[in-house]
C-alpha cells in the first residue's frame, strides 16, 4: 500500500519477467519426487500385497507335498522345513512392513520401506534359489520382478543398484555351491537330485553366469529407460495440466470483469433512459418517449446478448474436469428454471402446464440450468398468445430418461431444422414473430448436451408448434459410475 | 422518508437511481467507494443500504463491505443490504458468480443490473416496512 503523503516520490518499476519465470516464482516447480511422494507410500503396499501371493504359493507347494502321489506326479521331491520358514520370514515381513507403510507418511521413511522390502526380498530369494536349484531351473530369473518393479518405482540409478544386488547375490550363491563349496547344491526335481555338483564345467558355470546377469542388465536398461520416459512425460503432462488450470482460472476471472464492464453502461444507460421513461424528467413528447423507450428496449436486449456470448463462449471453452459435476434431481432443476420463464409467460397469456417425474441425472447445474431456460423460454416466445407450452420428464421402461419441451407456436420448418442450432441462426418466420432474441439460445443447448451427451429430437410442424424431446440415459449411467457429490437444488 | 445510502462506482447510475428514490421521498446520499461508504456509516447510520459488488480496485469490494457490516461491525449489521450486481448467479453464467451464493453473506436482496426502478423501490419498500 502506497502512503499518499504530499511530499512523498512513490517509485514503481514497471518489469517485464519471461512468463515462465515469472510462473515458476508464483507456482511450486512440479518434480519427479513430488510426483511420485504419493505412488511410493502405494506402491509399499501394493508389494506386500503381492507377496501374499509368493506366500500362497508355497503354503501350497508344503499342503500338496504331503502327498507323495502328487510330488511323484509333478516330478517333484518333497518341501523341505524350507518352505515353512520361509513362509514365517515372508509372513513376518510382510507384517512389519504393512504395519509400516500404514503408519508412516514421510517419504524418506517410504523410500526406506520399500528398500527394505526389496533387500529382504532378495535375499529370501536367493535362499529359496538356492534350495530350489540355482543352475538347473530357470528359478533365478525370478529376479527380474524385482528388476523391472524397481525401474517403475525407483530412479535409474536406484533400480541399477537393486539389478547389481540381485546378480552379485546369484553369483554368491552359485559360486558357494560350485567353487567355493561352503553349500551343498540342491533342487526340488526328484529325477536330477544326485550329480548336481557335476552339473557343468566352471567354464560353463562362468558362462551361464555372466548370461544371466547380461540378461538382467539389458532389461535393466530397456525397463528403467522407458520407465524415465514415462516419468519425464508424467512431468510434463502435470506442468501441462497446472498451466491450462490457471489459464482456466484467467479466463473465467476475465469473463466475470467483461461482463460486468459491459453491462455496467448499460445499467447506466437503461437507469437513465428509465428516468426519461416513467416522467421523472418531465413530461415528455410522444415521439420522444418513444425513443426513451427504445433505448430502454435495446439496452435490455444488448445486456441479455452480452451475458449469451459469455456463456456460449464459456461453455466452448471448458472441459469437463473444470467443471462442477454433481448428482442432480432433474424435477427441482426443471420447476426452477419454469419459474424463470413463468413471468414472461404470463405477459404473454401462456400457460406452462406440467408432468414431471423425478430422476437424478449427473451433470453441472449451472448448465443444465442453461439448457432447459433456453429450450422453455425458445417455447414461450414462439407461442401463440393465450398458447400452451407443455414441460414432462420420465424414467422409460428402458431406463432411458426422456424430457419433452412442447409448444403449440409457430413452428420451423423442414428444410431450416438442421440449422436452428447454429450460432446467430434465426429463421425469418422466428425474426417476425419475436425480434428481442439474439440467436445464440439453441447454440448454448447444443454446448451442454454435447459436454452432457444428450440425445436431442426435434419435431416441428409450420403453425403447430415444435417439440424438443432429450434422451438423457447416458446421464443416468454416469451418475451410477462416478463418484458425484449430491446436490439439493 | 427514510434516509438511503448508495455506494456504486458508477456515477451515471448513482444519479439517476438517487433521482427516482427522492421523487418517493427519501433522503438520499451516494458514494463511489466502500471505503467512503463505511466513514459515512460511522457518522450516520444509514436507515438502508444499496450497495455494488464490483469497484475498480476490488472485485469483491462490495463482497467485503457486506461481511464487514454483517459479521464484524455490531452498529451495521442490522442495516438492511440491496446488493446491486451486474453478475447475478441466478442468471446462469456457466462459469463461477461472484460468491452471492455465500452463506456468510446474509445480503437481503441480489438485484441484478440493469434494474427496473418499479422493482428495486417495492424491495426498499418490503425492507423498510
Amino acid at each position: 500500500m502506497l502512503d499518499n503523503k504530499p511530499d512523498q516520490i512513490a517509485v514503481y518499476e514497471l518489469s517485464f519477467e519471461k512468463p515462465d519465470e515469472a510462473k515458476s516464482k508464483a507456482q511450486p516447480d512440479i518434480t519427479d519426487e513430488s510426483l511420485r511422494a504419493p505412488l511410493l507410500a502405494a506402491n509399499a503396499k501394493w508389494f506386500c500385497n503381492l507377496r501374499w501371493i509368493v506366500i500362497s504359493i508355497l503354503l501350497a507347494y508344503e499342503i500338496f507335498g504331503q502327498s507323495e502321489s502328487i510330488l511323484s506326479f509333478l516330478g517333484l521331491s518333497a518341501p523341505g522345513v524350507w518352505v515353512l520358514v520361509t513362509v514365517l520370514i515372508l509372513t513376518v515381513e510382510n507384517t512389519f512392513f504393512l504395519l509400516y507403510t500404514r503408519k508412516v507418511s514421510d517419504p524418506a521413511k517410504t523410500m526406506a520401506n520399500l528398500w527394505g522390502q526389496i533387500v529382504v526380498d532378495i535375499m529370501v530369494l536367493t535362499a529359496v534359489i538356492h534350495v530350489v536349484g540355482s543352475l538347473e531351473t530357470a528359478i533365478a530369473f525370478t529376479y527380474l520382478f524385482h528388476i523391472v518393479l524397481a525401474c517403475v518405482f525407483l530412479t535409474r540409478i536406484q533400480s541399477l543398484i537393486v539389478t547389481i544386488l540381485a546378480g552379485t547375490m546369484y553369483c554368491g550363491c552359485v559360486m558357494s555351491e560350485h567353487f567355493l563349496e561352503i553349500l551343498t547344491p540342491t533342487t526340488i526335481f526328484i529325477h536330477s537330485s544326485e550329480n548336481l555338483t557335476n552339473l557343468s564345467q566352471p567354464d560353463v558355470i562362468a558362462w551361464k553366469l555372466f548370461m544371466a546377469n547380461g540378461v538382467w542388465l539389458v532389461v535393466w536398461y530397456l525397463a528403467s529407460r522407458l520407465s524415465s520416459m514415462v516419468r519425464e512425460r508424467d512431468i510434463e503432462l502435470a506442468e501441462t495440466n497446472r498451466r491450462l488450470a490457471a489459464a482456466q482460472e484467467e479466463r473465467t476471472r476475465h469473463m466475470l470483469t467483461t461482463t460486468h464492464e459491459l453491462k455496467s453502461p448499460f445499467a447506466a444507460i437503461h437507469a437513465n433512459a428509465q428516468l426519461l421513461v416513467d416522467g421523472y424528467c418531465g413530461e415528455l413528447p410522444d415521439e420522444a418517449m418513444n425513443v426513451a423507450k427504445k433505448i430502454t428496449a435495446r439496452c435490455q436486449r444488448l445486456t441479455t446478448e452480452i451475458q449469451e456470448m459469455l456463456q456460449l463462449a464459456n461453455l466452448s471453452s471448458s472441459s469437463q474436469r473444470q467443471n462442477n459435476w454433481t448428482r442432480l434431481d432433474c424435477a427441482v432443476v426443471l420447476h426452477w428454471c419454469i419459474s424463470q420463464v413463468e413471468s414472461i409467460a404470463r405477459k404473454r397469456e401462456i400457460t406452462i402446464t406440467t408432468d414431471i417425474q423425478p430422476f437424478t441425472v449427473a451433470a453441472v447445474e449451472d448448465h443444465l440450468k442453461m439448457l432447459f431456460v433456453n429450450l422453455i423460454a425458445n417455447a414461450v416466445r414462439y407461442s401463440h398468445q393465450n398458447g400452451q407450452v407443455r414441460v414432462t420428464s420420465r424414467v422409460e421402461p428402458t431406463g432411458q430418461a426422456v424430457v419433452t419441451i412442447s409448444d403449440q407456436g409457430i413452428g420451423i420448418p423442414p428444410d431450416k431444422l438442421p440449422k436452428i442450432f447454429d450460432e446467430h441462426y434465426r429463421t425469418n418466420e422466428a425474426v417476425r414473430h419475436n425480434k428481442e432474441s439474439s440467436g445464440l439460445g439453441l447454440a448454448i443447448v447444443k454446448q451442454v448436451a454435447q459436454m452432457h451427451n444428450i440425445k436431442i429430437q426435434v419435431r416441428s410442424q409450420v403453425g403447430r408448434g415444435t417439440t424438443f424431446k432429450l434422451f438423457m440415459s447416458e446421464a443416468l449411467k454416469k451418475t451410477a459410475t462416478h463418484g458425484l457429490t449430491n446436490k439439493d437444488s | 422518508m427514510a434516509y438511503l445510502l448508495i455506494v456504486d462506482d458508477d456515477d451515471d447510475f448513482c444519479a439517476a437511481t438517487a433521482v427516482v428514490l427522492r421523487k418517493f421521498g427519501h433522503e438520499v446520499q451516494t458514494e463511489s467507494s466502500p471505503e467512503k461508504a463505511l466513514a459515512r456509516m460511522e457518522n450516520r447510520l444509514p436507515d438502508l443500504v444499496l450497495l455494488d459488488v464490483m469497484f475498480p480496485e476490488d472485485d469483491s469490494a462490495g463482497h467485503k463491505l457486506a461481511r464487514h457490516m454483517r459479521c464484524s461491525s455490531e452498529k451495521l449489521k442490522n442495516i438492511p443490504l440491496i446488493m446491486l450486481t451486474a453478475l447475478k448467479s441466478d442468471s446462469p453464467l456457466g462459469f463461477i458468480d461472484c460468491g452471492t451464493n455465500d452463506p456468510d453473506l446474509p445480503a437481503v436482496y441480489f438485484l441484478e443490473k440493469p434494474i427496473e426502478f418499479n422493482t428495486l423501490i417495492s424491495k426498499i419498500n418490503s425492507l423498510l416496512a
